[in-house]
Order: structure tokens, then sequence, then C-alpha cells
């Protein structure tokens, strides 16, 4: 009883928090009128201050730490209470999962350089191979569509390859003008390359797994029907969560301790036997496998791809989300995902002013919180274990 | 193919080479003190040209119409301008985040530079619009067979190239130019030797800066044409140069610059029926040399420190 | 679960009603009607035009005291990329308020989202993009297009560029779709009509440099230099030709059809030849009403070459919700039987999948510093000479 009651005192922070924040993004996706998305803007901006000032958000934090299954289990309660709550409405549910298409892929860019040190910039160009793996196969071949996502990501990982020696060999700003080129690279070669659909891009087929058509709508009966992007949202949130337990594995096991040291001192690294080249590798690879999932699950979604999706400017971004979440914290990347993507679009309201107020935005945390959102703690090698 | 054809395409490549180089030279100039890239750079180059522009259109107004006056003016409002953007940003934005990790300022920098265009975009009269850069230099032309030489474009490159031997001569023969050196070698040393840091970056920021404004003038005067997107792909390559010669390193940022406008041009030499596909070939010859150099053509002298 | 929620959105539309303070008038119904184009990035311009001219459309008619129901625009940023197309598509077609759309500038984007549109139900009118397949590549019955596509223009072209007496041709087109069609088209029927292509050149649309490229052509030495493309690297081109003393005949498209293209290349644009569907639009009825009214309403940006279309595709809308009622079948029904309609543009009238047949293109001439008709122009009558010629 009293473990019982103990456990509910540790959890009731977290449950709390997520609760709000489901009923915040509830509210916030409700909201068309200018005043009304710029008044809960500020109103979030202020709650989370305060939380702050008040001790509330390290609370939360530490509930987060301590209970760590119990409150997963919450938060992917809390998408499909989102999902279920908007089960009719296309465009919302439709950017619940771009936000999780956009998580999945950042999570794969956080392996890379949030763990291992591994610049990468051509976030948008390995998500793009995924999408343009998924266009050829659904449209030219009968591959099953979930083998699909694997190819997109298979793909992603082999056309990554050719860059590793480049990336190995180089460091920093040397190594970021590498990935640079290869994003600009990529671009250009799909718009003037006719096989591939040119600037003009490629239709990919919606998703089909095992004769469930995910581009229908879904009518249970006589009076409920619900949007066919739940489909989309439920396979969507099953990804990621496969996705993020990966990702959470790695970071808490022997891998992502050598990754980190890797990243910190390379030298010392060396020194201490670890090779570099091995778990560089590993994380660029592991990493491009899973932008190109997230991308061939995209393009399947979305039924439409042209180069313009995938330009340099997509692949900062993604990057900006990392950096903007804290790096190497799989739950800042959330959140950064949701400012970076659910924000501007709600900010429509101010046309063709919108991407000026988003730069400007996203100067203010860079210099007000200089490691992001929600910087990585310190690694629990155990459990509930809390450094002192 | 003949002589006058291949002049013609020395000479082309020369002026791009020469853009790229001066933007490179900025880059660099930005990382040896700060350690740090300044993704601005090509924004603050569209920022110049602007002003410049903006300049030129008063001038007419108030009724100076002698064109090496115009270009005096023009030139010296515009390099001002982004000399005084240059120390800003780096007073504001860049020396705050000195401990921060560098990927942040690169993002910051960035973002800056969507703030700088989407300004011009947007509140430059018309400025989503192509603008028209008046023609202030004599436009005689010779023409020998098939190659065209014009006074303009000769006197652009001779006055590229004077500024980029301007700047070698700060850089190594002057006082304030053993200071920027003295910091981009080692900042806590130079502290100590009594050089005032803060002041070195905001002027090291401000010369970068200016020359980009410079870049922007000449690229105005030579394709007669600006625009507020101009800075995003010429900041791209001329950080690729930068790289690609060697970060640091002045004269890595020319050679590269020049490297990049050479393949480019030989991209469209090359694959006749296949131009469009020039770009990819200069981008994947670039990853090439990473992979072969990866710290550039002109390799950094200074061993890392442990 | 409909309770809460309807309980939540009343809470939060009290909250906003505080704030805000109701400002319906409560006589008219009220309608919403949609818009999308480029808002931000390097087209833009063309997007903002088309925006404000749908814009002035709205207002005119909330304006005439004759009207049956009072409209909201709701105006949508596509980027220019088909994804954010997908969502901003997405955003009008699955709210139930909207009526019809007055929808795209960039080709790429509109063939993305026809299908979003269908599936929806919303009538739309594309306004600006020129490729075939957006309405001859399906059989929805939601899309329509005021105007032409490119097979028109180019047909045209070639006619008279060749009967003029020219020869020999070099093409740069953009990679774009429309760069890449109006090579495709305009090769077929300039070879139809006895022309030659030296050689064709694909730039990207954010390219600067054109020198090799020109220096090449120049090497090649054709009587034109066709130009596929919009209106910024169309600037650029010309004032590099210039600089490398390539004398060949200009020739452009549609999408260098605006005031931002003479503004751009100054006195070089003098002379250049291009070709647009649709009559000039201060040569039509209301065309003339039109531009006072837009330069009434001080809008920050010029309508462009697409504003009249945007203006156009919006009238008719509105017509139609003002005959037939505010429901998406009946305006979608209504807007395939239109025949013959006048408009800003000329006549409007779609074919079975949509497409405006009525493919008159008018062919330009750049004389002092303004688009001039061909035909009244000095270039016709012989006084000032093209190049070459």
């Amino acid at each position: 009883m009293r473990r019982a009651r103990s456990l509910l005192a540790s959890l009731l922070p977290g449950l709390v928090s997520a609760a709000g924040v489901t009923v915040y993004v509830i509210l916030l996706m409700s909201v068309e009128s200018q005043a009304g998305v710029v008044a809960l803007l500020a109103a979030g901006v202020l709650a989370v201050l305060a939380a702050a000032r008040f001790g509330a958000v390290a609370r939360v934090a530490r509930a987060f730490a301590e209970q760590e299954n119990y409150l997963n289990l919450m938060v992917i309660l809390a998408v499909l209470a989102v999902t279920g709550f908007f089960y009719e409405d296309h465009f919302v549910l439709l950017m619940v999962t771009t936000v999780i298409v956009y998580v999945i892929a950042c999570l794969g860019l956080n392996l890379q350089f949030g763990y291992s040190g591994v610049l990468n910039f051509a976030g948008a160009a390995f998500f793009g191979i995924g999408c343009y793996t998924a266009a050829v196969l659904t449209m030219n071949t009968p591959v099953p569509h979930l083998v699909v996502l694997l190819a997109g990501g298979v793909m992603a990982a082999v056309i990554g390859s050719l860059l590793i020696l480049p990336v190995l060999r180089t460091r920093s700003h040397y190594s970021a003008v590498v990935t640079i080129a290869f994003s600009l690279l990529f671009k250009i070669f799909l718009e003037v390359n006719d096989t591939l659909g040119g600037p003009q891009g490629l239709r990919v087929a919606g998703m089909n797994v095992l004769g469930w058509e995910f581009n229908d709508d879904i009518e249970i009966g006589e009076d409920f029907e619900a949007a066919f992007y739940v489909s989309y949202a439920v396979v969507g949130l099953i990804l990621l969560v496969l996705a993020f337990a990966l990702v959470r594995r790695l970071e808490r096991s022997w891998i992502g301790l050598n990754m980190d040291a890797v990243r910190l001192d390379e030298t010392a690294a060396a020194c201490f036997g670890l090779s570099i080249v091995r778990w560089k590798i590993t994380a660029f690879t592991l990493g491009n496998f899973l932008i190109g999932v997230a991308g061939a699950f995209y393009a399947m979604m979305i039924g439409f791809i042209a180069p313009t999706n995938f330009t340099f400017g997509d692949s900062l971004i993604l990057v900006s989300i990392v950096l903007l979440g804290g790096m190497g914290n799989p739950w800042g990347l959330v959140v950064a995902t949701v400012i970076l993507i659910i924000v501007p679009e709600k900010l429509q309201a101010i046309q063709e002013y919108r991407f000026l107020l988003f730069a400007a935005l996203v100067i203010l945390i860079l210099l007000f919180r200089p490691a992001g959102l929600l910087p990585r703690q310190l690694r629990t090698y155990l459990p509930g274990w809390q450094p002192r | 193919m003949d002589v006058g054809l291949f002049s013609q395409y020395v000479m082309n490549g020369l002026m791009l080479g020469m853009m790229y180089a001066l933007v490179a030279v900025g880059f660099t100039l930005f990382f040896g003190v700060m350690d740090i890239i300044n993704f601005s750079h090509g924004d603050v180059l569209t920022v110049g040209a602007f002003a410049g522009l903006a300049t030129y259109l008063g001038l007419v107004e108030i009724g100076v119409s002698w064109p090496p006056a115009q270009v005096a003016i023009v030139l010296a409002v515009a390099i001002v301008c982004t000399a005084g953007l240059g120390a800003i940003v780096a007073k504001y934005l860049v020396l705050p985040l000195k401990d921060a990790p560098a990927l942040n300022t690169l993002l910051l920098t960035l973002m800056l530079g969507t703030v700088l265009h989407e300004a011009i975009r947007l509140f430059y009269p018309l400025g989503a619009n192509p603008q028209r850069f008046p023609s202030l230099l004599p436009t005689d032309a010779y023409t020998f067979g098939n190659f065209t030489l014009r006074i303009d474009n000769m006197m652009l490159l001779l006055a590229g190239t004077a500024v980029i031997v301007g700047i070698h001569l700060l850089i190594n023969k002057t006082k304030l130019g053993l200071a920027i050196r003295a910091v981009a070698q080692d900042s806590e040393t130079a502290k100590t030797m009594g050089i005032n840091f803060t002041l070195i970056v905001l002027i090291t920021f401000a010369i970068g800066s200016g020359l980009a404004a410079f870049a922007g003038i000449l690229h105005g005067l030579y394709y007669s044409e600006i625009n507020f997107a101009m800075g995003l792909l010429l900041g791209v390559i001329g950080f690729s140069s930068a790289i690609v010669g060697g970060l640091g390193n002045i004269y890595g940022a020319i050679i590269g610059g020049f490297l990049f406008a050479a393949l480019q041009t030989i991209g469209v030499l090359a694959m006749p029926f296949a131009s469009a596909y020039k770009d990819v070939f200069a981008f994947g010859v670039i990853i090439l040399i990473m992979a072969w150099r990866p710290t550039g053509l002109i390799r950094e002298k200074i061993s890392e420190r442990v | 679960m409909t309770s809460i929620r309807f309980k939540l959105l009343a809470a939060v539309a009290a909250v906003l009603m505080l704030g805000l303070g109701s400002t319906t008038s409560g006589a008219k119904e009220k309608v919403k009607v949609g818009f999308i184009g480029p808002l931000t990035g390097g087209t833009s311009a063309n997007g903002l035009g088309g925006r404000n001219a749908s814009d002035l459309a709205v207002r005119l008619r909330n304006a005439d005291p004759n009207a049956k129901h009072e409209y909201e625009l709701i105006v949508l940023d596509d980027e220019c990329k088909p994804n954010i197309g997908v969502q901003a598509a997405t955003k009008l077609g699955a709210n139930k308020d909207v009526i019809a759309a007055a929808t795209h500038y960039c080709s790429a984007v509109a063939i993305t989202t026809v299908d979003i549109y269908h599936k929806f139900g919303l009538p739309i009118i594309v306004w600006g993009a020129v490729l075939p397949a957006i309405t001859y590549g399906n059989t929805y019955k939601e899309v329509h297009r005021v105007n032409g596509t490119m097979i028109n223009q180019n047909e045209t072209a070639a006619k008279f560029m060749t009967g003029l007496g020219y020869k020999t041709w070099a093409i740069i087109h953009d990679t774009t779709d429309y760069g890449k069609g109006h090579d495709e088209f305009f090769t077929k029927y300039v070879t139809e009509n006895g022309g030659k292509i030296l050689g064709r050149f694909g730039v990207t649309s954010d390219q600067q440099d054109f020198s090799a490229e020109l220096t090449k052509i120049k090497s090649l030495g054709p009587d034109v230099l066709y130009f596929g493309g919009l209106t910024p690297i169309g600037v650029r081109i010309r004032a590099q030709m210039e600089k490398l003393g390539l004398k060949a005949q200009f020739e452009g498209t549609s999408g260098i059809v605006s005031d931002t293209f003479i503004k751009g290349s100054g006195e070089l644009a003098e002379g250049v030849v291009a070709f647009k569907e649709g009559a000039p639009t201060e040569k039509l009825p209301g065309g003339k009403v039109f531009i006072d009214q837009y330069n009434k309403q001080g809008y920050g940006e010029p309508p462009e070459a697409y504003g009249a279309f945007a203006f156009a595709a919006m009238n008719l809308i509105l017509d139609t919700i003002e005959a037939v009622g505010p429901d998406r079948k009946k305006v979608r029904e209504a807007l395939n039987k239109v025949d013959g309609v006048d408009s800003i543009i000329g006549k409007i009238a779609f074919d079975d999948h949509g497409q405006n047949t009525i493919a008159l293109i008018t062919k330009y001439v750049v004389q002092d510093g303004k688009w001039t008709v061909w035909g009244e122009s000095e270039y016709a009558t012989g006084k000032r000479k093209l190049k070459g010629m």
C-alpha cells in the first residue's frame, strides 16, 4: 500500500505534466483565429517559464527519470488521446503524424551527432532517399509495404555508406562541408535527372498492409467514420515507439557509452582501445537507416514527393530540432519538433511574415537556452539512480 | 576550341572565382579569430548589395550623376553598413555564445541569415523581385573573334585583386593584422599579451562583412541584377571554398574559390548536353577532395592540443 | 467524446470572444473561400500578386450590396513545395466551411494536390500552374483551370517566330516542370515548322551565373535564344547575354511577361518577345476596372502576370456560389458547366477535364519599357527591327 502510494507520488509530476501538455496541444490544434494562436503560444511560454521558476520542471524531469516505463506509456496514451480527439479531422491528424515522422528522423540524427558526434547536414537528403525508394517500390513492384519501410531505411544506409570515407577522415567543420555538399548535390541531382521524375517528383502509392487500405476513411458501423490519417498516426506511433526504444536501449547500453566516449574525446577514447571508426560507422549507418524509414513512411502518407522537399534548408530544420531539443535527449526532440513543425503552420495567419518570426524565435531560444530546451541529463546507469 | 572561346571561359571563371574567393576569405577570417562558421555571411553580402542599390537611388534623387563619384559613395556606404552589421552580429550574437557548442553558433547565424534576407524580401520596396543594378562603369567592349573583353569586367577583376592583396597586406604587414593573427592562433595567450580580444573580434567581423559588401556590389555590377536570395548559394559555395582551401588560411580560401569556379566551368564544358549537372559535378569533386585531404588543400599547421 | 469536445471548444471560443469582440454583421450568411499560392520563397512575387488579386475579388464582392453572401478569404502558403502544398490543401479540404478555392502557381505543387481536392470534394480553380497533366492527367470533376497550358503557348510561339524568318535556336530552360515542359513543346513545334535547335541547356531555378552556358551558346551562333523559365533568372540571363556580347534575339515564355522583367532588365528589355495566354488585361471588358481597383486598394505588390487569372478564378468562384448557393457539390457541378463566361481574361469555357479551352495566345514585344501587343508595336510595322532581321 505504502509502496503504491509512493509510486503514485513520484509519478504525479509526470502525470500532471503529460496531461497538461496533452490538453494544451489539443487546444492549440483547435484554435483557428490568429489572436487565439498568439494568446495560446504566449500562455504556453509563460507557463513553462513559471514552472521553471518554481522548480516544477526539475520535478517533472526527475519523475521521468525515475519512473520511465510508466511515463513512457503515459506519453503514448497522450498521443493516442490527441489522435482520438481529432479522429475525424484530417488536417490535425496529418500534422500529428508529420510530427511523429520528424521525431523518428531526428532520433536518427540524434544517434549521429547527439551521441557519436558525427555531423550530418544532409538529413533531408537521406530522408529523400527513403521517400524515393518508397515511390519506386510501391509504384513499380508488388513489394509488401512494411518491407518498403525497411527498404527505405536500408537504401539510405547504403547510399550513406558512400560518404563514410570522407566523413570519417574529416572533423568538425570539415566534415560539415562533406554532408552540406552531399545535401546540395542530392537535390540538384533529383532536379536534373528525368528517370526519378525530375523537379516534377513522383507519385507514391498509399500504404496497404495485409489488405488494410490506409488511404480510405475508416468506417465502423453506420455512423462512425474516422479520417484515414488515423491509420497513419497509429502506425507512425508504433514506428516511433520502436525507434525510441531502440535509441534508448542503445544509449543505455555499453554501445551508447562507447559512442559518448567517441564524441567527447576521440583521442582519449582511442587510447582506451575503443575503435573510433567502428562506432562512427555504426552511428552514421544506423542513423541514416532510421531517417530513411521515416522518409519511406512519410512518402506513402503524403502520396507525392518532389525534390523541393529535400533541400539544404530542410536538412537544417532537422538539425535545428535536435539542437533546440537539447542534443542527445530524445524527449527534447519531441518538444522541439512540435515547436518547429506546428508553430510555423499555426502562424499561417501571418502569411508571408512567418519565416521571419520563426527565425527570430529560434535565435532567441539559442541565446537564452544555449543547451536546448531540455538538455540531456547525466547518464543514469541504474533506473532511479540520481547523481548527488 | 578556338583561342577566343577559351579566353572567354577563362575570363568567366576568373570573375566567378573572384566573387567566391572574396566570400570565402570572410569565412576564413571569422573562423580564424573565433573558430566559428558565420553562415549569415552570404546574406550580409545581400544586405551590402541592397544597401549599395538604395544609396545609388538616393544619389540619383539628389542629383549626383558623375559615375566615379557614384561608385565611390555606393561602395563606401555599403561597406560601412555591413561592417557595422558584422560588428553588431559579433557583439550581440556570436560573442555571447562563445562557450556554447560550435553547432549553436552555426545554427544561430543561419537563422540570422534567414532574418536578413526575409527582411529584405518583405521590407525593401518590391524586395521579392529581382532588382536592376545600374551599370556604373564604362561599358566599352573589345571583340577578338569569340572573345568579348569588357572594360567594366576588367576593372572589376582588377579591383577584386587589389582588395585581396590589400587584405593580405593588412593581415601580414600591419600591427592590427598581427593582433588578428595572434588571436587566431591562441586567444588566451593573446589576451595575456595585452591584446583587446573583444575589440579584435569586432574589427575582424567588420572587415569580413565589409568584404561581403564589396563582393555584393561586385556581383551587382557584373550581373546587373541583385535579388534577396542571391546570398544563399553564394554563402554555401563560399563556405565550401574556404573549407576546401583549408580554414583559417586566406590563401586556401582564395584557391578554394577559384577552384570551385573552375569546376563549374569545366562541368559545362565537359558535359555539353548535361550542363545542369555541373553543380552535381562540382560538389561531387568537393566531397572527393575532402576524402583525399581531410583538412583542406592547405593543411592547418597547428596540431591538435589534447 | 463529442460533448467533451464541444465544451472544450466552447470554452476556447468564449475566451477568444472576450479577447476579440465579435465583428459579424449578422445580416448575411458568411461563406468561406480559399486561396493557396507561394507567399514565401523565390516565386513569392507571383504568389503575393495572386493573393492580392483574389483578395480584391472578395473585397469588391463584399462591397457589393446585391451580393447574397458575405465572403471570407482564407489564404494559405504552399511555399512552392509539394509537401507544404499537401498540408495546405488538406487544411482547406478538411474544413467543410470552405466552399471552393483558387489554388497554386507552381505546377509541382498543383499536380500533387489535385488528388486531395478530389478526395475531399473541394472544387478548385488553378490560377497559375501551366503543366498540362494538372487537368489532363486525371478526370477529377473538382479540378479546373482558367489559364492555358504551355502547349497552346508554344504552338503559337513556334509558328510566329519561324514565320518571321528565324531559322536556328538555342534553348535555356529551368529544370522545373515549367521549363522542361516549355523545352519539350517548343522543340516539337519549332521542328515541325522547319526550325532547328542547336543546343539546349537546363539550369536550376536558383542559379546566378550563366556565363558558361551563354559562352557555349555564343559559339553555336543561333538566331534566337529561347528561354523557358520565370522572371528572376530571365532577368539574369538577359543581362549576362549583353556582358558576353551574345547578339541573338531573346524570346521568352509567359513566365517573363511581367513588369518585374522590364524593371529588372532596364533598357536591355527592348525588343524581347514573349507569349502569354489570354488577351491583355487592359484590352478586355473589366480589365481596366481591375487595374484601377487594384491600385486603389494600395496593395504592397503589383499583380504580376497571373494576378488577372487569380482574380478571374476567384470571381468565377464567387459568381458560382452566388448562383447555386454555398454547397461544394453544387458549385462543382456548376463550374463543370461553365461555357463562355465573360471575365477579365476573356471568355472562359471548361472542357470535360476542367481546362479552359479558350486558347487565345497574345504575342508581346517590349517597346519603350512596356509589354506591347505585337500587332500594335513598331516592330510589326517595320519601323523597328528585332535582332538579326
